[in-house]
C-alpha cells in the first residue's frame, strides 16, 4: 500500500476486466477512490452485465478506498456523463479520468459492415471524447487533472482492424488536442499504448489466430514467441498510475508504449523529409516536378505492402 | 493540358470548393473523368447547393474529359455508396478516390457540444471510411486503385479543434491501415495534408497575428513569408494529388506529405524513441517509473506543448 494518491478521486472506464481492472486497483493501492465503469460486455460490444464492475468496485473497498459502480455506455453521451457526476457527487470531485473501455470487430476493410465501423468508433474515440469532455470543465474549474487515455499499435496502421486503428489514430490526436487545450490549467492528458495479455489479446480465438499465421509461414516461431510472451496488465497498471500522480504534473500530450518488460516514450509524426522550391520564382506545381522530388522524398522509406506479382 | 490520367476515372469528394475544386480540375487537366461530389454546404456543414458541384462539372468538360456531380452527404454511407456506384455505371470504372470534404465547428473542449463532435467526425473520418470502403471491393477486383484522403497540421496538436484534429488523426491512420491492406491488390492509399487558402482557413486575423509578432521580434519575418507564399489557391498543388493517383506513383504507398505550394514533406510515423526496461521480475512499481521519467531518460527531447500556468499574484485588496 502507498498513498501516492491518497485523496484523489479517479473514474475509470473499461474498468470491469484486463487493463482497466489493472489501473483500477493500481490507482486504489495508491489510495485513490475509484468509479468502475463498465458495461459488462463482450470483446465484440454486445450484451451487459453488472458483475464485472462490481467485482472491481469490492477489489477496490478491500484496499481501504471508496468504489462504486457505473455500467452506461461510454458511447453515450449521457451515460458519459453521469459516469463523472457520480464521481463529484460521490467523492466531492473528480482528479483523475483514465479511458480504457473498448471493443473490437475485426474485418479487412472491404468486408467491414457500417454498423462494425460505427460502435468500435463510437465506444473508443467518441467514449473517449464523451468522459473528456464532461470532466474537462471540472478540472479546468479546480486547475487540476490526470487524464490518461488508452490507445494501441494498431494506430500506425495495422492489417484486419481499420476501424480500431482509425478509432485509436483519433484518440492520439485528441489526447494531443486536449493536452494542448488543457495543460495550462493545470490538467495533463497523455495515453498508454499497452501491450498486454487481456481477453482481447490472448483470448483462444486470438491465439489460434496467430498459429494459422505460423502454419501458413507469414510469421516465423520467434515472431509468435514475441507476440505471446506478455505480461498481465497488472504488470503495466503502475504506468498509467505514476502519470495520475502529483508527481507527472510535466508529463503532458505524450504517448507510452507501456508493457511488463519495458515502456517507451512515442514521439510523434514528423517532417521527416522536405523538398522547398524556390520560393521567388514558381508556378503550380507539374506532374513531372513532383515526380522528380519523390526519390529524395522518399529515402529510406519502404512499401509497407507492394503490389503482388501476378500469379502465374 | 497532360494525359497522365488519360482514361482514368476518379470520384473527389469536397469537389465543388476549395481544394476539393483544384484536385478535381487538377486531375481532369490530366485526361480523367471526375464524379464531383459535394453537398454545397457553408463551412459548418450547414445548408446544402447543387451549385458549387455543377459548377466544377462544367469546368472539367472543358478540359474535354467527362464529368458529373453528386450531391450526397459524404458521412452517409448511402450516400458514399451512391456516388461510387456513379463512377462504375456511367464511366465504367473507378480507378481514383479523393476524400476531401470536410467541415469545421471549432470549439475548446469544455465548450463543445455533442452535435458538434458528431458532425465534424462524421463527415471527415466516416466520410473517409464510407468512399474507401464502397470503392474498395471495385479496386480490389480490378487490381488497381489510388486513394488519396486529405489531414491536416491539427492531427498533430492544436487547440479550438479538437474534434478536428481526431478526425483527422483517424483519417492517418486510416491510411496506414487501408495502404497495409489494400497494398497487395495494386492499390495505394496516401494523404495529403495541405496548406492553401480557402474559405476555411482564410482568415485575416491570422495573418495580422503574424505580422504583429514579426514586428515585435517575437517570430522570424521568414514566417510571414512563408505564410503569404502558402496561403494561395490551392490549384497550386493540385498535380501533387494527380501525380500520388498516377500509373507513375505505383511504389508509394502508405505515406503522408505536407503539401503546399512551395513545400512537400513527407511525414514519418510516429515511433519509440526512448525506453526504459524493467529489471526486476515482477510488475513495474511507482519507484522504478519515476526514477525513468527524468528529462535525460524517457523524456530526453520532449518539451510541454502546455505546461501549467504559473499562479496568478494575488491582488492586494
Amino acid at each position: 500500500m502507498a498513498n501516492r494518491l491518497k485523496g484523489r478521486n479517479a473514474v475509470v472506464t473499461g474498468a470491469g476486466s484486463g487493463i482497466g481492472k489493472a489501473v483500477s486497483l493500481s490507482l486504489a493501492k495508491e489510495g485513490a477512490n475509484i468509479v468502475a465503469c463498465d458495461l459488462g460486455g463482450g470483446i465484440d460490444g454486445k450484451g451487459a452485465s453488472t458483475s464485472p464492475a462490481d467485482q472491481t468496485v469490492s477489489e477496490c473497498k478491500a484496499l481501504g478506498v471508496q468504489a462504486v459502480a457505473s455500467y452506461g455506455s461510454v458511447a453515450d453521451f449521457k451515460a458519459a456523463e453521469a459516469m463523472i457526476k457520480t464521481c463529484v457527487e460521490k467523492f466531492g470531485r473528480i482528479d483523475i479520468l483514465v479511458n480504457v473501455a473498448g471493443i473490437d470487430r475485426a474485418k479487412m476493410l472491404w468486408n467491414l459492415s457500417e454498423e462494425d465501423w460505427d460502435i468500435v468508433i463510437s465506444v473508443h474515440l467518441k467514449g473517449t471524447f464523451n468522459t473528456i469532455r464532461h470532466a474537462a470543465p471540472f478540472m479546468r474549474e479546480q486547475k487540476y487533472g490526470r487524464i490518461v487515455n488508452t490507445i494501441s499499435e494498431a494506430w500506425v496502421g495495422t492489417v484486419g482492424h481499420c476501424n480500431y486503428g482509425a478509432a485509436k489514430g483519433g484518440i492520439a490526436s485528441l489526447t494531443y488536442a486536449a493536452a494542448w487545450e488543457l495543460g495550462k490549467y493545470g490538467v495533463t492528458a497523455n495515453a498508454i499504448c499497452p501491450r498486454a495479455a487481456t481477453r482481447m489479446t490472448m483470448g483462444p480465438d486470438v491465439l489460434a489466430g496467430y498459429k494459422k499465421r505460423v502454419e501458413s509461414g507469414l510469421w516465423t516461431k520467434e515472431r509468435y514467441d514475441e507476440v505471446t510472451h506478455v505480461a498481465g496488465p497488472d504488470y503495466l497498471a503502475a504506468i498509467p498510475t505514476y502519470l495520475a500522480s502529483e508527481a507527472a504534473a510535466n508529463v503532458n500530450g505524450c504517448i507510452f508504449g507501456s508493457a511488463g518488460a519495458f515502456f517507451s516514450y512515442w514521439a510523434p509524426a514528423k517532417e521527416s523529409a522536405i523538398y522547398n522550391r524556390d520560393w521567388d520564382n514558381y508556378g503550380p506545381w507539374s506532374v513531372d516536378e513532383v515526380e522528380k522530388c519523390m526519390p529524395n522524398l522518399l529515402k529510406g522509406y519502404v512499401n509497407p505492402a507492394p503490389p503482388e506479382k501476378e500469379k502465374k | 493540358m497532360g494525359d497522365k490520367l488519360k482514361g482514368r476515372n476518379a470520384v473527389v469528394t469536397g469537389a465543388g470548393r476549395g481544394i476539393g475544386r483544384a484536385i478535381a480540375i487538377g486531375l481532369a487537366e490530366e485526361g480523367a473523368n471526375v464524379v464531383v461530389c459535394d453537398i454545397g454546404g457553408a463551412v459548418d456543414g450547414s445548408g446544402g447547393d447543387k451549385t458549387p458541384a455543377d459548377q466544377v462539372v462544367d469546368e472539367c468538360k472543358k478540359h474535354g474529359v467527362k464529368a458529373m456531380a453528386q450531391y450526397g452527404d459524404v458521412s452517409k454511407f448511402a450516400d458514399a455508396e451512391a456516388s461510387v456506384k456513379a463512377c462504375v455505371d456511367n464511366f465504367g470504372r473507378i480507378d481514383i478516390l479523393c476524400n476531401i470534404a470536410g467541415i469545421d465547428k471549432p470549439k475548446m473542449i469544455w465548450n463543445m457540444t455533442e452535435q458538434e463532435w458528431d458532425q465534424v467526425v462524421g463527415v471527415h473520418m466516416k466520410g473517409t471510411f464510407n468512399f474507401m470502403r464502397c470503392a474498395a471491393p471495385f479496386m480490389r477486383e480490378q487490381k488497381f486503385g489510388r486513394i488519396i484522403n486529405t489531414t491536416s497540421e491539427a492531427w498533430l496538436g492544436g487547440v479550438t479543434h479538437l474534434n478536428y484534429g481526431a478526425a483527422k488523426g483517424g483519417i492517418v491512420t486510416l491510411t496506414w491501415g487501408g495502404a497495409q491492406e489494400l497494398g497487395p491488390a495494386g492499390i495505394t492509399v496516401n494523404a495529403i495534408c495541405p496548406r492553401a487558402k480557402t474559405r476555411m482557413t482564410d482568415d485575416p486575423k491570422v495573418r495580422e497575428m503574424v505580422v504583429k509578432r514579426v514586428e515585435k521580434g517575437l517570430m522570424d519575418a521568414s514566417v510571414l513569408k512563408r505564410m503569404d507564399k502558402e496561403m494561395v489557391d490551392p490549384s497550386a498543388f493540385a498535380k501533387i494529388a494527380a501525380f500520388l493517383a498516377s500509373d507513375d506513383a505505383a511504389l508509394v504507398n502508405g505515406q503522408v506529405f505536407l503539401t503546399t505550394a512551395i513545400t512537400i514533406a513527407r511525414y514519418s510515423k510516429p515511433e519509440p524513441v526512448t525506453t526504459a526496461e524493467n529489471a526486476s521480475e515482477g510488475p513495474w512499481n511507482m519507484d522504478m517509473i519515476k526514477a525513468a521519467f527524468t528529462p535525460d531518460k524517457i523524456l530526453k527531447g520532449y518539451v510541454n506543448p502546455a505546461p501549467p500556468a504559473p499562479p496568478k499574484p494575488e491582488v492586494k485588496k
